[in-house]
């Protein structure tokens, strides 16, 4: 069944009109995606790779009222105000492919998708929605509005911002992942990979792929110090996809969604086996704070290091493989 | 700039104005826990009563922004140090607002307007340790800290010169890989370049990979010279740039062009504007190169091509082998195989 991206799955392209976002519908229509639209502000009325264009995201629901996902592809500064339009209309499922948006933007983004309720395909809110379901919403100032109380399901769900994509391999794709023949490197199977780097999710379904494991949804998170959703979101949601039987993450010092993901574990809400390989430990030996391409990927203090990681998820049970080319027998050995 | 001065010397009281020039001086002979003193800030002591730690700050835990606020000052370390005591962190609904919420009335004022600093300028940390409030009941800020969201560059009006994470100002290198990217979007290319004290240069691919790479080579025992990156599909001359900058250096011992296997960037025209570096420089140690993705096929024959025209020395690996597993060939070549 896979996750987030299935045969149901109906794209909306947001930033159609640019390089990634034409290169990516391209590269999804290929794959089989079902790509029903396109917006871009001013360029209504086109039309790119055969998909229709239109000036707002209510538009394009008016003509293509299917439409359950939306991929963000326009430039970072461009980005906040193309992703609250995606929440205002209560998209779903949200994926970011932009780099570089600003903390602040993406703090905001975030904030306002968890406490978005979308409507279940019964036409409803769930029950626990009840008096939240303006997005406006939030509890007295100097407390965050209680999205807890909105099951994952029912609110509109980010992936990203810098996510290269998800792919359900034989199903669909939705971003960059794969690129133009994704067929090479992703093989369909019962293993689900998340991981903060693009590059690192393509090294990973190779190497599976080589050792005649396939995937199930492959889901690059981003590697950024905000993300829409972390290990522990998607993990979820792996538990309960029957065709995912074991789990592989690529996970980075900083920040601290490793240890989320070793905590939910340890709570007995995932019980599928766990290989992790986690990177960074050069990234230590550089002085506090020094930037690199991932944004997350920064240390201050002991708070999100290798070792802090390693320590969290061993404890869970997790596997830590010493290199990436070890997961595939970590994965068989019982 | 280092936290924790105080405790390193860093911070000194003086009680009469002539000792301050020898102060002074002493400061500038001095390593503050690595760094090298550049500058020195002489202010008033303030004698006070009541000592707080402040911050604004992002917390990967609440997905959002936080205000860190206690009892403390130049004890804590910084907002991140977990053995902080007396200090709370209140997450702020940041479609709300900070008005203020949880701290005392007489810090009310000076809370908020670090609050201002912090949104307007988009910054990643706004920190005020300590903040401190004297005899009179009137409040000061003794020392602060922050930083700045570098992605937010294009809508901040105020440029600020690049921070010294090294404790030195940055190598001509650095400033020239930086340059790369600069008004040209297509794709990463040197945003991110370090010199490092090591002999191997090191032209690595992705965000993620790149350190996984780095890792590995650390382990085996291998020297990098630098660190850089590149992704999401550059253009040939970018890598041409990025080359020539990363073998600049004197006193290379090996060339590492390594990557995983990519998503979409083109292998071909990245790996032949690394070999139009390559024909400028002309380089005579070994080159392990391995890369997978689009394309690669195509780039392998061109390279072995190369090789022969040109008498690289070439090492040339694809996705079949294992991506780390080259950081030991490199190592090996590189200072000699050690390990036999």
């Amino acid at each position: 069944m896979a996750i987030l991206i299935t045969d149901k799955t109906k794209v909306l392209i947001q930033g159609i009109t640019g390089k990634e976002g034409s290169k990516a519908t391209l590269q999804m229509k290929n794959y089989g995606t079902k790509v029903l639209a396109g917006v871009t502000p001013g360029k209504g009325g086109q039309e790119v790779h055969g998909v229709p264009v239109y000036n707002a995201i209510a538009e394009a629901l008016e003509n293509h009222p299917g439409i359950n996902t939306s991929f963000v592809a326009v430039p970072n500064f461009a980005a906040y105000g193309a992703i609250e339009e995606a929440i205002k209309n209560k998209i779903p499922l949200i994926n970011i492919l932009t780099e570089h948006i600003p903390i602040q933007d993406t703090a905001k983004a975030i904030a306002m998708a968890r406490s978005t309720v979308i409507l279940n395909p019964k036409g409803e809110g769930s029950p626990t929605n009840v008096g939240i379901s303006n997005p406006s919403a939030s509890l007295r100032a100097g407390k965050l509005r209680d999205s807890s109380l909105i099951a994952q399901n029912d609110r509109v769900r980010i992936v990203g911002p810098s996510s290269i994509g998800i792919i359900s391999p034989g199903i669909g794709k939705v971003g960059s992942i794969g690129g133009d023949d994704p067929r090479g490197v992703y093989s369909k199977g019962s293993v689900g990979v998340i991981s903060k780097s693009g590059g690192m999710a393509s090294e990973i379904s190779w190497i599976l792929t080589k050792n005649g494991l396939g995937q199930s949804t492959v889901i690059g998170i981003g590697g950024g110090i905000l993300v829409g959703s972390g290990f522990a979101d998607l993990m979820e949601d792996f538990e309960k996809d029957p065709q995912t039987k074991a789990l592989v993450l690529f996970g980075e010092i900083g920040g601290t969604y490793e240890e989320e993901a070793a905590d939910f574990i340890k709570s007995g809400k995932f019980t599928k086996k766990v290989v992790a390989f986690i990177s960074g430990l050069f990234a230590e030996t550089l002085p506090q704070g020094t930037k690199l391409g991932h944004a997350g990927a920064i240390i201050y203090g002991e708070k999100g290091s290798y070792k802090s990681k390693i320590k969290s998820l061993e404890e869970a049970g997790v596997i830590i493989a010493k290199t990436p080319d070890e997961i595939p027998d970590l994965l068989k050995v019982i | 700039m280092s936290g924790y001065r105080a405790g390193a010397g860093g911070i000194i009281k003086i009680a009469e104005i002539k000792d301050l020039r020898l102060k002074i001086k002493e400061l500038f002979k001095k390593t503050i826990n690595n760094e090298k003193v550049e500058r020195v800030l002489v202010e008033e002591a303030i004698e006070y009563e009541k000592e707080y730690y402040l911050s604004f700050s992002y917390s990967t835990e609440t997905r959002g922004l936080v205000l860190t606020f206690g009892k403390g000052g130049s004890r804590v370390g910084s907002h991140f140090d977990e053995a902080a005591k007396n200090i709370d962190v209140y997450p702020i609904d940041i479609l709300e607002g900070f008005n203020g919420e949880n701290v005392p009335d007489e810090l009310k004022e000076i809370a908020i307007k670090l609050w201002e600093v912090f949104t307007k300028y988009d910054c990643e940390l706004a920190e005020i340790n300590p903040l401190v409030v004297d005899k009179q009941g009137k409040v000061w800020a003794l020392d602060a800290k922050v930083i700045l969201d570098d992605d937010a560059d294009f809508r901040r009006d105020v440029k600020f010169p690049q921070r010294n994470l090294f404790g030195r100002p940055p190598t001509k290198r650095e400033i020239e890989a930086r340059k790369i990217d600069e008004g040209d979007h297509r794709g990463t290319t040197g945003s991110v370049y370090w010199d490092l004290p090591g002999d191997i240069a090191v032209i690595a691919a992705g965000g993620g990979g790149s350190i996984v790479n780095m890792d590995a080579l650390l382990a085996y025992g291998g020297k990098p010279a630098n660190y850089t990156e590149h992704s999401g599909n550059p253009p040939r001359e970018k890598l041409k740039k990025l080359t020539k900058i990363v073998l600049s250096k004197p006193g290379l011992k090996g060339c590492w062009f390594v990557g995983g296997t990519a998503n979409f960037t083109d292998i071909y025209e990245t790996l032949m504007g690394f070999v139009d570096g390559l024909r400028e420089i002309k380089p005579k140690y070994p080159i392990v190169i391995r890369r997978g993705g689009p394309r690669d096929k195509e780039a392998f024959e061109m390279l072995k091509e190369v090789a022969k025209k040109e008498s690289f020395d070439f090492h040339i690996y694809g996705r079949e082998t294992p991506m780390t597993s080259t950081a030991k060939i490199m190592k090996e070549l590189a200072y000699g195989n050690t390990d036999n």
